[in-house]
């Protein structure tokens, strides 16, 4: 107890000195828990926005038909296999897929599309499809009057064909038996916009897709939403168990190139960290190491009473350890707030930044243990690092120096 | 009488080659017993610190013998010196050196503590002591808002609230004025009386060493004279 007063009294003896200590001790804390908060908050949102876009959390194709896609790998029906992930409730939802390169014509001219047919309820439910809809409405799985399925197109299309809703589209593909498939589509809705991902993309449903490329009823993608967003490769994995059969991938691989760049980038982000809080500590060391020096007299005097070499080093520690605790203190007073913004409400930025491909023009923080406990226990874990030096140099300290000093 | 310290041919000797070595302390042979009341007197430079801190055990000397209580501290460093002088030793300084951040009555417990001594004991100590030392009301004060002789009693109270066999001195009353100096060594030789609380301490002053019960007197770090009264 009269350690614990000795190092409080200690600390609030040099003012002027601890608060300027306390003062970069705090700033890096705050700085280092800003950093950690924008880093994780700016990816967080880049994953949620392709894993709802398109991508979900999980996929499951046939073979390797993530890395080379052929028309023939396709999974054969997938009922059972939906009725099952519809069965699991970790599984938020589900939507299957055909993909098919082909080119569309109009009367006048053609350009090269994406087709991509979808199970068009399933497809509301798992990615942004249906809010991406920019002109017409979402469209529904019947044909109309002349035996033609409504199709939803691209921007990027509508403009390079200069057609627009209500007017018919065709499209030429190979068939998965290698025929020619060819057929005529009403254009029932346009999706985003110029700029868009979707630019280029046909959205057929899925029936119609099956028929064009004659697929009977069999589908190249399962795409998956979790119910926690966290646990992608853990269900993956348990996914994978069930259907030996089939390739199972979380998100990080299916997006591997985002993926990578964002390990990247965190590692990078953490280095940086890193020196900032070496360069507040260097300063902190020497004020800690400066201190001891100062109160070389008094270390003598303690010693030559009967402290323990050992004893003065722990004083030192306790000493920089309350520091730097209280330092954190305050640091989570200012930083709570300041997250709690962060995340809740954010800012716009004056330009888009790119995030791991994904563009965003607004940042938020992320809100969690990792980011306020990270920063703490490597401030705490150099605090003690850097009272062993001047703990040494307090152990050492010759009792007989104290008696002399006149 | 018992013998508290004695040393055997005790040298500390400083610098390594011929030319700059000082023989600080050389080749002494002393015998303390309990009770006395020792002034170490001699000119500066004379080797009357340099003794006490081989006395002490605050310092290892280059050939001889410290013994205290039939321990050879000479060859004790580190902890078990530590401990060794928490527990036999008591210690008064010409700068006082008190915890400036510590009251009177902290700096009079903390030693207590370090010896593992429970709280209500080192709140009884403390109260006995101060009143000992003439300090009663005081209790709560730090270093800097008492007087040096003031300072000084709370000191002569750190140095005895261990139960130390002998309390060791190096120039207590220098940073003094005389009247205060005397006061302060006449509550030292009423200590000494009364508790039979051996002392050893050096002085210039001639007033000072006048009350002492014994007088070594020190030159060139050899003892040259030794009275007892
Ligand atoms: N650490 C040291 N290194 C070198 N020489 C030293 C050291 N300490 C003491 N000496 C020398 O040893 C001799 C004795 O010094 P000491 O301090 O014991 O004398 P003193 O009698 O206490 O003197 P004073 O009355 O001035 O306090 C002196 O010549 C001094 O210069
Ligand atoms: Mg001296």
């Amino acid at each position: 107890m009269l350690l614990f007063k000795l190092a409080f009294r200690n600390i609030f003896r040099q003012r002027r000195r601890s608060l300027l200590t306390a003062m970069s001790l705090t700033g890096g804390y705050v700085l280092s828990v800003f950093s950690f908060s924008m880093s994780a908050g700016s990816y967080n949102n880049a994953i949620a926005f392709f894993t709802q876009d398109h991508t979900g959390h999980i996929q499951i194709h046939k073979e390797d038909y993530l890395q080379r896609p052929k028309i023939h790998k396709y999974i054969e029906a997938p009922e059972d296999l939906s009725a099952m992930l519809d069965a699991n409730e970790r599984i938020a939802s589900h939507t299957l897929r055909v993909f098919s390169p082909s080119i569309a014509y109009s009367d006048t001219d053609n350009t090269p599309a994406q087709v991509i047919g979808v199970d068009l309820d399933r497809e509301r439910t798992t990615s942004t499809l249906a809010a991406k809809v920019s002109e017409g409405s979402y469209i529904n799985s019947e044909v109309d009057g002349e035996g033609y399925y409504s199709a939803m197109i691209g921007a990027g299309i509508a403009n390079n064909l200069d057609i627009g809703l209500g007017d018919e589209l065709i499209l030429i593909s190979q068939g998965a038996d290698g025929s020619i498939a060819n057929d005529i589509y009403m254009v029932g809705a346009i999706v985003g916009d110029r700029t868009s991902s979707d630019r280029s993309t046909v959205f057929l449903p899925l029936a119609a897709a099956q028929e064009f490329l004659s697929m009977y009823g069999a589908v190249h993608e399962v795409s998956i939403l979790l119910n926690d967003d966290g646990r992608a490769r853990e269900e993956a994995e348990a996914l994978q168990n069930l259907l030996p059969d089939l390739s199972v991938d979380p998100w990080q691989v299916v997006e591997a190139t985002f993926y990578q760049s964002m390990q990247t980038d965190k590692r990078g982000n953490a280095v940086f960290m890193g020196i900032i809080i070496f360069i507040v500590f260097v300063g902190v060391m020497n004020t800690v190491l400066m201190s001891v020096l100062e109160r070389t007299r008094e270390f003598g005097v303690l010693k030559a009473i009967g402290s323990r070499p050992a004893k003065l080093a722990a004083m030192i520690t306790l000493e920089t350890i309350l520091l730097a605790l209280i330092s954190v203190l305050l640091g989570l007073l200012i930083s709570i707030p300041l997250i709690l913004w962060f995340t809740y409400s954010g800012f716009a930025l004056p330009e888009p930044m790119d995030v791991g491909g994904v563009l965003m023009s607004h940042i938020t923080g992320e809100l969690s243990p990792f980011v306020f406990g990270a920063p703490l226990l490597l401030i705490l874990g150099f605090a003690i690092i850097i009272s062993i030096p001047a703990g040494v140099r307090a152990a050492l300290n010759s009792p007989t120096e104290a008696m002399r000093s006149h | 009488m018992s013998v508290v310290i004695s040393t055997t041919d005790v040298c500390r000797f400083f610098g390594d080659d011929d030319e700059t070595l000082v023989k600080a302390v050389d080749h002494v042979s002393i015998e303390i017993e309990r009770g006395e009341f020792t002034a170490i007197v001699g000119p500066s430079g004379s080797g009357k610190t340099t003794l006490l801190h081989l006395i002490g055990g605050l310092d290892n000397p280059t050939s001889g013998s410290v013994n205290l209580s039939g321990t050879n501290i000479a060859a004790m460093s580190g902890t078990a010196l530590s401990d060794f002088r928490r527990d036999h030793i008591g210690f008064i300084f010409q700068a006082y050196n008190l915890i400036p951040v510590f009251s009177a009555e902290e700096n009079i417990e903390y030693i207590m503590l370090l010896q593992g001594i429970d709280a209500a004991e080192r709140k009884r100590r403390v109260t006995e002591i101060l009143k000992q030392v003439g300090m009663e009301g005081l209790a709560d004060r730090r270093p800097n808002k008492l007087s040096g002789g003031q300072q000084q009693r709370v000191a002569i109270a750190r140095a005895m609230v261990s139960h130390p066999e002998i309390i060791l001195a190096d120039e207590p009353t220098a940073n003094l004025d005389s009247r205060t100096g005397i006061a302060l060594l006449d509550l030292m030789k009423e200590l000494n009386e009364r508790h039979n609380m051996t002392f050893v301490f050096s002085t210039h002053d001639e007033k000072i060493m006048k009350r002492a019960s014994r007088l070594i007197h020190m030159q060139d770090g050899k003892i040259v004279l030794d009275e007892k009264k």
